[in-house]
C-alpha cells in the first residue's frame, strides 16, 4: 500500500532512474562511437612517457587511513547532532547542556587527535 | 698575460692596487714551485698544474686564496698533443675580477683527473659533461655516468677523431640489415603517416630493455621500507618520474624522485633529452656562423647569449667596439633580462598555481619588448644580432609607426613601471603564494658559492655577486644601478630578486636612453663587416656575460689564423644551477620540486646545448 | 495524486531538469573558459559556433562566439578511443564513473527551483522542486555528496597506476576533511529554520536572508564547497604540477568526460544549495505574486556563485596538499563547530525570551 511517505520519494526513485539511465548510457556510446585499437603501449600505464618502475598498488601511508577512521568519528558525532537540531528549541535549556557535554566530548576527541600529532604531515 | 687589468677607479697606475688574479697567481707558485707554472702555450693565460697536485692547488686556491668559486669545468682534446685537458676556471667571490685558469692535461691514452667535486660539489654535473663528450675519468666522482647522451652511447663524441658509427666510420660496426641489398627504411614499414590503422598482425613494441630499471630501482642494499617509528607500521619508498613529458618541467626534462609517503628523500636529475651537439657544431662553424647557434642555447635570452659569444671571441680578435654600440648593446640586453624576467616570473606562479593570469598579464609587455626586437632584427626571439666589434644593425627609424625613441621612451617610463607595479600588488604579499614559496628550496650561502650556482640563484642566497659589477664589460662601469641582494634562499627570495632586478633594469636603460639619443648616426661596428674573419693569434678566450639566468660563460680556444674555433665550450648557468636540484628538494613535498625547478628558471637549451 | 501520476510527474519533471542541469553544465565549462579568458587578458573559445555580424571596415564582429564549443567537445569525446588500461580491475574501473556522475545529478532532487506554482507543483507540496516532499533534504544533500567520494577513490585504485592510486585517495582524504566542516555549517541554517526541507529553510528567509545572520556558516560553507570540488585554489590534485593529473589519469573518451561533467554538475548544484541555504533561494522581489520569477532569482544566483568560483580560480595560487589538509582540520573544523555552538546557544537563549527585554528596549 503506498502511503504519504513512499509517494513523497517516488520521484527520487524516478530521478535515480534517470541518472543510472545516463550514467550507463555515456560510457556505452563512448564504448560504440570511438575506434577500438589496443596496444601494447596504450595498456601500460602512463608515467611521464617513462615505463613505469615498479609496480603500482603498493602499501599506502597509513596516514590516509588515519583520516578516514577520523572522519567517521567525526561525522557520526555530526550525524548525531542532526536530530538535535530539529528538536532542540522544543527542548530549551536542557537540552542546551546536553549537547554541551555531547559537543565536549567532540572536542575533547578533537584536541586529543591534534595534540597527538595525528594531524600533521598533511 | 692576464685577461683583464682591473684597474679601480681614480687610482693612479695600476700597480699601486695588485690585481688578486696576479696575487694569487704569484702565492700559488710559491706555494708549489716545480707543480704549477704557467702556461706555455702562446695566447694562453692560465696555470699548468699536474694531475696528481690538482687537489692541493684547488684546496689552496679554495681556502686560503680567497678563490672559492668554481665558475667552469671545461675539457679539450688536445690531439696533436696526444693529451686531454682539462680546464678550470675559479673565481673569487669577494674580491671579483678575472679567473684563475688551471689547465691539467694527461695522456689520452690513460685519461685519469682526480675529481673536484669533494672541493667543489659544483663540479658534479660539469666533469660529467667531460666524461661523457671526451672520456676524461674523474677519479673520486660520486656518480661518473654519461649526462647529455643516454647511456648506452657508445664512443666520446667530441674527441677530434670521433667518427659518427654507419656514416663516418670507415667500416662499418654494424652489420648490414639487408645483406642481400635493397635499402628499406623503416618509416616506410610504419604507417605513422596514415595514423588510421595499422597493418593486419603489426603489434607496435612496448617493453623495451630498460637500463633506468636497472640503474633506479631499489636495490636490496636501499631501505625499500622505511619504518615509521612511532606507529611501528611499515610503509614502502617509491620511485617515480616527473618528467620528460609533463607540463610543468620547462621543456624535455626528467626527474626521477624517490618519494617516502608524499616527502622526497632523493631526486636525480636526467637531461639530455634536447642534445644537440652544439659544442661539436661551433667547431665546424666559423666564428660568424656560429652566431645564430648561440641564439638557440637559451631561447628566451638570444641577445644576451650573442654578447657572451661575441665578447669572447672579440678577444681573440683585439676588436674596439665603437661607443653607440655598446650603448645598443647594454640596452638590448636589459631589455632582454625585462623580458626574460617577466617570463621567469609569469611561470614561476604558474608552478604556483596561479593558472596563467599573472603570466598573460606580464606578456602584453613582453610582447611590445618582442616588437621592437623585431623591428630592430628582424626577427623577434632568435635575433643573431651581436657581431664582432659591434652589432649588426642600428636602431630604427619607427616601430609600428611610432618613433623610435618615443615608443622606448614610453615602454621604459610608463608602460614597463605600470605593469611590474601591477604584478607586484598581485603576487608580492599574496597569502598563498608566500605560504607556498617562504621556506622551501632553501639554500644558504655556503652551499650556493659551493654548488657553483650563479645569477639570481646565487643573489638571494645572500652573495652579492653580478658579473657586471664583477668584471665589468661594455659601459656597465660607467652606469648607476644596484644589485638586488637577499638573505634566505628561498623560492620567495629568488622571486624578490626577479623582480628587483627588474626595476633595477629599468634603471639602466633609462639611464642609456639619452646616450642613445646623443650618438644617432655614430657607427656601429668596428671597421666594415667582414665575413671571413681569421683569429690573427693563437690564444684561449672565455667571455662571460650576466644572463638573466646566471653567468653565461663561452669558452674558446683557437689557432693561428684559424676560421673556426678550435674548443667552442659553453658555460651554461642552468645546467649547473641544476647541480643543487636534488638538495634542495629534499625534505619538500612534490608539490614543491616543481615550484623550486621554476625558482632555479632553466632552458633546456642551456641545459643540454 | 495517485502513485502514477506521481510517479509521471517526476519521470517528466525530472527528464527536464536533467536535461536542463546537462545543458548548464556544458555552458558552464565555456562559461568559465570564456570569464576565465577575459580575467587573463585574452578571448576564450570563439571558433566553434558564433553569429557573424559585417563589422564596420574592419574584421566582422562575432556575435555568441564559440557558443557551440560544448557541443564540439562532447562530440570529440564521444568519438575518441577509450582504452582501458591492462591490469585495471575492470568492473571497479567501470563503475568508478558512474559513482562520480550520478550524485551530482541527485543532488539536484531536493533544490526548490521556484515556489508554489499552481498547475505545475502538486497540491500537497509548497514548492516546486523533482522531489518536493523530502522533509530530510539536507541530511540527503550531505549524503549524497558523501557517495561522491567513492567515485573518486575507486577511479584511482581500478587504474592501476601508481599515480592514479595516490591521487585518488588523496583527493579523497580531502574532500571527507572538508565535508566536516560542511556538514556543521550546514546545521545552521537548519538550526535557524528548524526544519530539514529546503524548501521551508527558503520560506523562512522571508524576513531576511540567512548570510546576514550568520555569515560565518556562509563562509565556511563557501569555502568547504571549493574543497570538496576540488576547484582552486585547493585542485592541486588536477593541476600539472603534481603527478600528472591524479586519480584521472587513466580514463579517456567520454569516460573521462563523466569524471569533468561531474564536477561542473556539482559546482552548479553546490552554488544553488549555497544559494538555497543562505542566500533566500528563489525568493526575491515579487516572488509571492508572480512565481516564475523564482526560477529566474536562483538562476541569477547560481550565476554569480558560479562567476565567484571562477574568479576565485583565476586568482590564486594553489594551496599546498598539507596546507590544505591543515586548513580544513586545524582551521576551519574548530571555527565551525565553535559557530554551531554559538548559533544554538543564541536561539535557545532568544527562544526562552532573554533578549526579549533588550529587544523591547529597542522597540522591536
Amino acid at each position: 500500500m503506498p502511503n504519504q511517505i513512499l509517494v513523497d520519494y517516488l520521484p527520487l526513485a524516478v530521478l535515480l532512474g534517470i541518472a543510472l539511465f545516463f550514467a550507463v548510457l555515456l560510457p556505452i556510446l563512448s564504448l560504440n562511437l570511438g575506434p577500438k585499437r589496443p596496444s601494447q603501449r596504450k595498456q601500460s600505464p602512463y608515467e611521464s612517457g617513462m615505463t613505469a618502475i615498479g609496480e603500482a598498488q603498493r602499501r599506502l601511508p597509513v596516514k590516509f587511513y588515519r583520516i578516514a577512521v577520523l572522519f567517521i568519528l567525526f561525522d557520526v558525532d555530526i550525524i548525531l547532532l542532526v536530530p538535535w537540531a530539529m528538536t532542540f528549541r522544543d527542548l530549551g535549556y536542557y537540552g542546551l547542556v546536553v549537547m554541551f557535554i555531547f559537543m565536549f566530548m567532540f572536542i575533547l576527541g578533537d584536541v586529543w587527535v591534534w595534540k597527538k600529532g595525528v594531524l600533521e604531515w598533511e | 698575460m692576464s685577461e683583464a687589468i682591473l684597474e679601480a677607479p681614480g687610482s693612479g697606475a695600476p700597480e699601486t692596487l695588485a690585481n688578486p688574479v696576479e696575487q694569487a697567481i704569484s702565492a700559488l707558485k710559491e706555494r708549489f714551485p716545480e707543480a704549477v707554472v704557467d702556461d706555455p702555450r702562446d695566447g694562453y693565460s692560465g696555470l699548468v698544474v699536474p694531475a696528481d697536485k690538482l687537489t692541493e692547488v684547488a684546496l689552496a686556491l679554495r681556502d686560503d686564496l680567497g678563490f672559492d668559486y668554481l665558475s667552469s669545468v671545461t675539457g679539450v682534446d688536445l690531439i696533436e698533443d696526444g693529451k686531454l685537458e682539462a680546464v678550470y676556471h675559479t673565481y673569487s667571490i669577494d674580491k671579483g675580477g678575472s679567473a684563475v685558469v688551471l689547465h691539467v692535461q694527461v695522456d689520452r691514452d690513460n685519461p685519469v683527473i682526480p675529481s673536484l667535486v669533494p672541493v667543489w660539489p659544483g663540479a658534479d654535473f660539469q666533469e660529467r659533461e667531460a666524461w661523457d663528450l671526451l672520456g676524461i675519468q674523474f677519479d673520486g666522482h660520486p656518480d661518473l655516468r654519461r649526462i647529455l647522451t643516454w647511456d648506452g652511447f657508445h664512443g666520446h663524441p667530441l674527441r677530434k677523431d670521433w667518427k659518427e658509427p654507419f656514416y663516418e666510420e670507415d667500416t662499418k660496426p654494424f652489420g648490414s640489415r639487408w645483406p642481400a641489398g635493397g635499402v628499406l627504411r623503416a618509416e616506410e614499414l610504419n604507417p605513422y603517416g596514415q595514423n588510421v590503422q595499422y597493418p593486419a598482425g603489426w603489434v607496435p613494441t612496448g617493453d623495451e630493455y630498460d637500463v633506468e630499471t636497472e640503474m633506479y630501482a631499489i636495490t636490496g642494499a636501499d631501505l625499500a621500507y622505511s619504518i615509521d617509528a612511532s606507529q611501528q607500521m611499515k610503509t614502502d619508498k617509491i620511485t617515480v618520474n616527473l618528467g620528460p613529458q609533463h607540463p610543468s618541467t620547462h621543456g624535455v626534462f626528467r626527474m626521477v624522485v624517490q618519494l617516502d609517503g608524499e616527502t622526497v628523500v632523493d631526486l636525480k636529475p636526467v637531461m639530455g633529452y634536447l642534445h644537440r651537439n652544439h659544442e661539436k657544431i661551433g667547431e665546424r662553424n666559423t666564428f660568424l656562423g656560429n652566431i645564430p647557434y648561440t641564439d638557440r642555447l637559451d631561447y628566451l635570452s638570444p641577445i644576451s647569449n650573442n654578447l657572451g659569444y661575441v665578447l669572447a671571441v672579440e678577444k681573440l680578435l683585439g676588436s674596439v667596439v665603437p661607443e653607440r654600440a655598446e650603448w645598443i648593446r647594454i640596452l638590448t640586453v636589459e631589455l632582454t633580462r625585462i623580458a626574460n624576467h617577466l617570463w621567469a616570473i609569469g611561470f614561476l606562479l604558474n608552478d604556483l598555481g596561479a593558472l596563467q593570469t599573472p603570466m598573460l598579464y606580464f606578456y602584453i609587455e613582453r610582447e611590445l619588448i618582442l616588437d621592437f626586437f623585431e623591428a630592430l632584427t628582424g626577427a623577434r626571439m632568435m635575433n643573431n644580432y651581436m657581431r664582432f666589434g659591434g652589432v649588426a644593425y642600428d636602431l630604427p627609424d619607427e616601430i609600428r609607426g611610432q618613433a623610435t625613441m618615443e615608443f622606448l621612451n614610453e615602454l621604459v617610463h610608463e608602460r614597463l613601471p605600470r605593469a611590474i607595479e601591477q604584478g607586484d600588488n598581485l603576487m608580492t604579499h599574496n597569502e598563498i603564494v608566500r605560504a607556498r614559496s617562504i621556506g622551501v628550496g632553501v639554500l644558504t650561502r655556503k652551499e650556493s658559492i659551493a654548488y657553483s650556482m650563479a645569477g639570481p640563484m646565487l643573489r638571494a642566497s645572500g652573495v652579492n655577486y653580478d658579473v657586471r659589477k664583477a668584471e665589468p664589460y661594455s659601459y656597465y662601469e660607467q652606469l648607476d644601478f644596484d644589485i638586488p641582494v637577499y638573505y634566505n634562499g628561498d623560492v620567495y627570495d629568488r622571486y624578490k630578486v626577479r623582480m628587483d632586478e627588474l626595476q633595477q633594469s629599468l634603471r639602466i636603460v633609462r639611464q642609456v636612453l639619452p646616450h642613445l639619443q646623443a650618438t644617432e648616426g655614430a657607427p656601429i661596428i668596428d671597421g666594415k663587416p667582414s665575413y671571413a674573419i681569421r683569429t690573427p693569434q693563437p690564444g684561449e678566450a672565455y667571455g662571460r656575460v650576466e644572463n638573466p639566468k646566471g653567468e653565461l660563460g663561452f669558452y674558446v680556444t683557437a689557432k693561428r689564423r684559424s676560421s673556426s674555433p678550435e674548443r667552442y665550450h659553453v658555460r651554461a648557468p642552468s645546467f649547473i644551477n641544476l647541480t643543487s636540484l636534488g638538495k634542495m628538494c629534499q625534505g619538500h613535498k612534490v608539490a614543491d620540486i616543481v615550484v623550486i625547478l621554476g625558482s632555479i628558471d632553466i632552458v633546456l637549451g642551456e641545459v643540454d646545448r | 495524486m495517485t502513485f502514477g501520476q506521481i510517479a509521471l510527474w517526476g519521470l517528466v519533471v525530472g527528464f527536464v531538469m536533467s536535461m536542463v542541469i546537462i545543458t548548464g553544465f556544458a555552458y558552464t565549462t565555456l562559461l568559465e573558459r570564456k570569464v576565465l579568458a577575459r580575467m587573463q587578458a585574452r578571448v576564450g573559445p570563439n571558433r566553434a559556433g558564433y553569429i557573424p555580424l559585417p563589422g564596420r571596415g574592419g574584421q566582422e564582429k562575432k556575435l555568441l562566439a564559440g557558443f557551440l564549443q560544448p557541443a564540439a567537445d562532447a562530440v570529440k569525446l564521444f568519438f575518441k578511443e577509450d582504452p582501458t588500461p591492462g591490469k585495471a580491475d575492470k568492473v571497479v574501473y567501470n563503475i568508478a564513473p558512474m559513482l562520480a556522475v550520478i550524485p551530482a545529478i541527485l543532488i539536484l532532487a531536493v533544490i526548490p527551483w521556484a515556489g508554489k506554482i499552481p498547475g505545475l507543483v502538486p497540491e500537497q507540496y509548497s514548492y516546486f522542486a523533482i522531489v518536493p516532499g523530502l522533509n530530510v533534504a539536507v541530511l540527503f544533500v550531505l549524503a549524497v555528496t558523501s557517495i561522491s567520494v567513492y567515485g573518486v577513490v575507486l577511479a584511482g585504485w581500478a587504474s592501476n597506476s601508481k599515480y592514479a592510486v595516490l591521487g585518488g585517495i588523496r583527493a579523497s582524504a580531502q574532500m571527507i576533511s572538508y565535508e566536516l566542516a560542511m556538514s556543521l555549517s550546514v546545521l545552521v541554517p537548519v538550526m535557524i529554520a528548524n526544519s530539514m526541507d529546503l524548501g521551508v529553510i527558503v520560506e523562512a528567509q522571508r524576513g531576511g536572508w540567512i548570510v546576514f545572520l550568520q555569515p560565518v556558516a556562509a563562509v565556511i560553507f563557501c569555502i568547504a564547497a571549493l574543497a570538496e570540488l576540488q576547484r582552486a585554489p585547493f585542485d592541486l590534485l588536477e593541476a600539472e604540477q603534481e603527478l600528472s593529473a591524479g586519480f584521472n589519469v587513466e580514463y579517456a573518451g567520454m569516460r573521462f568526460g563523466m569524471f569533468f561533467m561531474a564536477e561542473y554538475m556539482k559546482m552548479v548544484s553546490l552554488s544553488a544549495i549555497a544559494a538555497t541555504l543562505f542566500f533566500g533561494g528563489y525568493r526575491g522581489p515579487f516572488v509571492d505574486q508572480v512565481p516564475v520569477l523564482g526560477f529566474v532569482y536562483l538562476f541569477v544566483k547560481i550565476f554569480i556563485g558560479l562567476f565567484l568560483m571562477i574568479w576565485i580560480r583565476a586568482t590564486f595560487p594553489r594551496l599546498r596538499y598539507d596546507q590544505l589538509m591543515l586548513f580544513g582540520w586545524k582551521r576551519l573544523l574548530p571555527i565551525s563547530v565553535i559557530n554551531f555552538m554559538i548559533v544554538a546557544v543564541f536561539i535557545v537563549l532568544a527562544q526562552e525570551g532573554v533578549f526579549a527585554p533588550i529587544t523591547r528596549l529597542f522597540g522591536f
